[in-house]
């Protein structure tokens, strides 16, 4: 234990003063993360409030004049003597931002009852414009209905024979687990993975790259020992970006702005010790996954492009059943279970919605550490030949 | 004292490298067939071309490579069967001075003193003594990545001698060094005879050889094809320089290998 120990002091030293890892493990996932989801929220939140209050310059083409007198002239204005040529170019030179047509007999329609036809030119990449105009002419078409049902003696029930009411009971915890509960393993999964991916490639590539290792394996201890000491360190440093990516998204979230009482109500409820440990309990053996299957695959490399050339794929391999257990659809069962990082995935969603299965998480925390013995044994495998250490 | 018996060390050849060499063997010795002995308190070197497979003799002799057959007994221990035993005593410095560059000199000389697993205080003393023979003090909280090349290679000797071994390896140690710190070997070297340790060194720099050297052996293309004391191979060629003498041996042995 002297060994490993003294070998994990020394790399951690060593790994938590290069700044790859500095910014992959630490920085990235507890600054850099939060700012970014605040920042993206933020300014989100600042063009949508512009684009809603915005006045929107729309060109009418025979609009009746009761249209035109419902519009609010603060937020609309309406520009007149175009046909739908002029009209069409207008919008795509952004000169207006959409045009309202009512086609011929439009007033003759309504009058007699039946159907008006309007068309409505708008560009899609032009937020909210489609949304408020749509809610203008829905206003309107309301307003027409209204009086038909008055002109006919009838009263709106009599349209409406139902009333459905609605009680969504899933608690609040349970909604944002299955809505929002995929992220967040998403997150500290590609994080843990990074986390682990430098100090991998500067331990064992870098080592060997160097030429240190020589020199490290002339030192009275054994070839597991040395690795298990740099595995240690891998681990160590995969676990902090973990557990500071879920920390730094707790912390977004709490400073998020605009966030509704009762979603941060349910966030603190979440972070209760009991699902805390839960999650840490899983991101462990994960880290020494990671940390084994990292090593056993850079031992082979020559240099630190290679083995970079050979982990940036296996990022990839470890983002889809990340990304899968983010689809709906896709529940916890005894299958899903077996199958690595998709199991961790689905099982966080269900921690953070307070419905996970004790057998199901039982069994996920054992593969995993079965997983992590497998990895680590290989990497020991590869690690124990000659030809893998040295240049 | 090392007995090196007998050893062989062969490769196996990857596709790749039989292309490479243009060969259709499936394997090549490195090493073939070497014997040899390092007395205590007397500097043995070992010479040859590049290739001709010291860098692996001297590997085996650290344990870092097994010998393929045969076996190496060093300070009565076997590279073979306890490789462990043989680590504690053996002190290895290459020509490339490699070292962790993001750590300074003590923290190396902790690093490698406690693998050693000294004890705190005699790791404290043998690395104040130590700093004090090569000059490190100076520069010992520095980061190794901002040091010059002599400033590393002072660390490097500092690491292989930290634990007092009683036999030192050197490979090549004064490769690419500046004429004060390749001194500062040789005097390391000297210093490491006058306190009875058994010293083997590799290099390709023939005035090195004479001064310092003992006994002498010459490999060329993994066989030994000169083994002796330096006093019978300077009556042996007299006359002639160290170079023309071992340039002679390796081009004759490569003669009767054709």
């Amino acid at each position: 234990m002297h060994t490993i120990l003294t070998v994990f002091k020394k790399e951690l030293i060593d790994t938590l003063r290069d700044r790859r890892t500095l910014i992959s493990a630490i920085i990235m996932p507890t600054i850099l993360l939060p700012l970014m989801l605040y920042g993206f929220t933020k300014m989100s939140n600042s063009i949508m409030k512009k684009e809603t209050e915005k006045k929107l310059k729309v060109a009418m083409l025979d609009a009746p004049q009761t249209f035109i007198e419902a519009l609010d002239t603060a937020r609309y204005e309406v520009i007149s003597g175009m046909d739908i040529e002029s009209g069409r170019d207008a919008i795509l030179s952004d000169s207006i931002d959409a045009m309202v047509s009512f086609l011929d007999g439009y007033i003759n329609s309504i009058n007699t009852g039946s159907t008006g036809k309007v068309n409505m030119w708008y560009k899609s990449t032009n937020l909210k414009v489609k949304d408020r105009l749509s809610t203008v002419i829905d206003d309107y078409e309301q307003n027409i209905l209204d009086n038909r049902i008055a002109d006919m003696d009838l009263t709106k029930d009599a349209i409406n024979p139902i009333e459905l009411y609605q009680y969504d009971i899933a608690p609040k915890k349970e909604q944002l687990g299955k809505l929002a509960g995929g992220i967040l393993p998403y997150l500290f999964i590609i994080f843990c993975f990074t986390g682990c991916m430098y100090p991998g490639l500067d331990l064992i590539t870098g080592e060997k790259e160097r030429g240190t290792i020589e020199t490290l394996l002339t030192v009275p201890a054994s070839r597991f020992k040395i690795l298990m000491g740099k595995v240690l360190t891998i681990a160590v440093v995969g676990l902090a970006a973990a557990v500071m990516t879920i920390l730094g998204l707790v912390a977004a979230l709490k400073l998020l702005p605009d966030i509704p009482a009762h979603l941060l109500e349910t966030i603190s409820n979440i972070i209760q010790f009991k699902y805390v440990m839960m999650l840490f309990v899983m991101i462990i053996p994960l880290s020494f996954f990671f940390a084994g299957m990292i090593s056993a695959m850079v031992v082979r490399a020559k240099s630190f492009k290679e083995a970079q050339s050979i982990l940036t794929p296996i990022s990839f391999v470890i983002i889809m059943p990340a990304l899968i257990g983010m689809m709906p659809g896709i529940e916890l069962t005894w299958t899903t279970a077996a199958i690595p990082i998709l199991n961790i995935a689905l099982a966080t969603k269900e921690i953070v919605a307070g419905t996970i299965n004790m057998g199901h998480y039982c069994f996920i925390v054992a593969t995993l550490i079965l997983l992590a013995i497998v990895a680590v044994f290989i990497s020991y495998k590869q690690f124990s030949k000659e030809g893998m250490v040295l240049k | 004292m090392i007995q090196v018996q007998n050893i062989q060390k062969t490769y196996n050849l990857s596709k790749q490298q039989k292309k490479e060499l243009q060969t259709q063997a499936s394997s090549i010795n490195a090493v073939n067939n070497v014997t040899f002995e390092c007395q205590p308190g007397r500097v043995f070197s070992l010479l040859g071309p590049n290739g001709a497979g010291k860098t692996t003799t001297l590997r085996m002799m650290s344990t870092i490579l097994k010998p393929t057959s045969g076996d190496i007994i060093i300070a009565g221990e076997s590279v073979v069967n306890n490789p462990q035993k043989v680590r504690s005593k053996i002190g290895f410095l290459t020509g490339s001075t490699n070292l962790y560059d993001r750590l300074s000199p003590g923290e190396v000389v902790d690093y490698f003193g406690q693998l050693h697993r000294m004890d705190k205080n005699t790791l404290s003393q043998r690395k104040d003594q130590l700093f004090t023979q090569l000059g490190i003090h100076d520069f010992s909280k520095k980061r190794i990545g901002q040091m010059s090349t002599g400033m590393k290679q002072k660390v490097s000797i500092a690491r292989s001698m930290i634990h007092d071994p009683e036999v030192v390896i050197f490979d090549e140690p004064t490769s690419g060094l500046d004429v004060i710190t390749a001194n500062s070997i040789i005097e390391l070297i000297k210093d490491c005879k006058e306190s009875n340790k058994t010293v083997i060194f590799s290099s390709h720099i023939m005035s090195e050889v004479d001064l310092l050297c003992d006994d002498l052996a010459i490999i060329s293309k993994g066989d030994l094809v000169y083994n002796n004391k330096m006093e019978n191979f300077r009556t042996e060629y007299a006359g002639t320089s160290l170079t023309e003498a071992f340039i002679e041996i390796v081009n004759n042995h490569q003669d009767q290998l054709v």
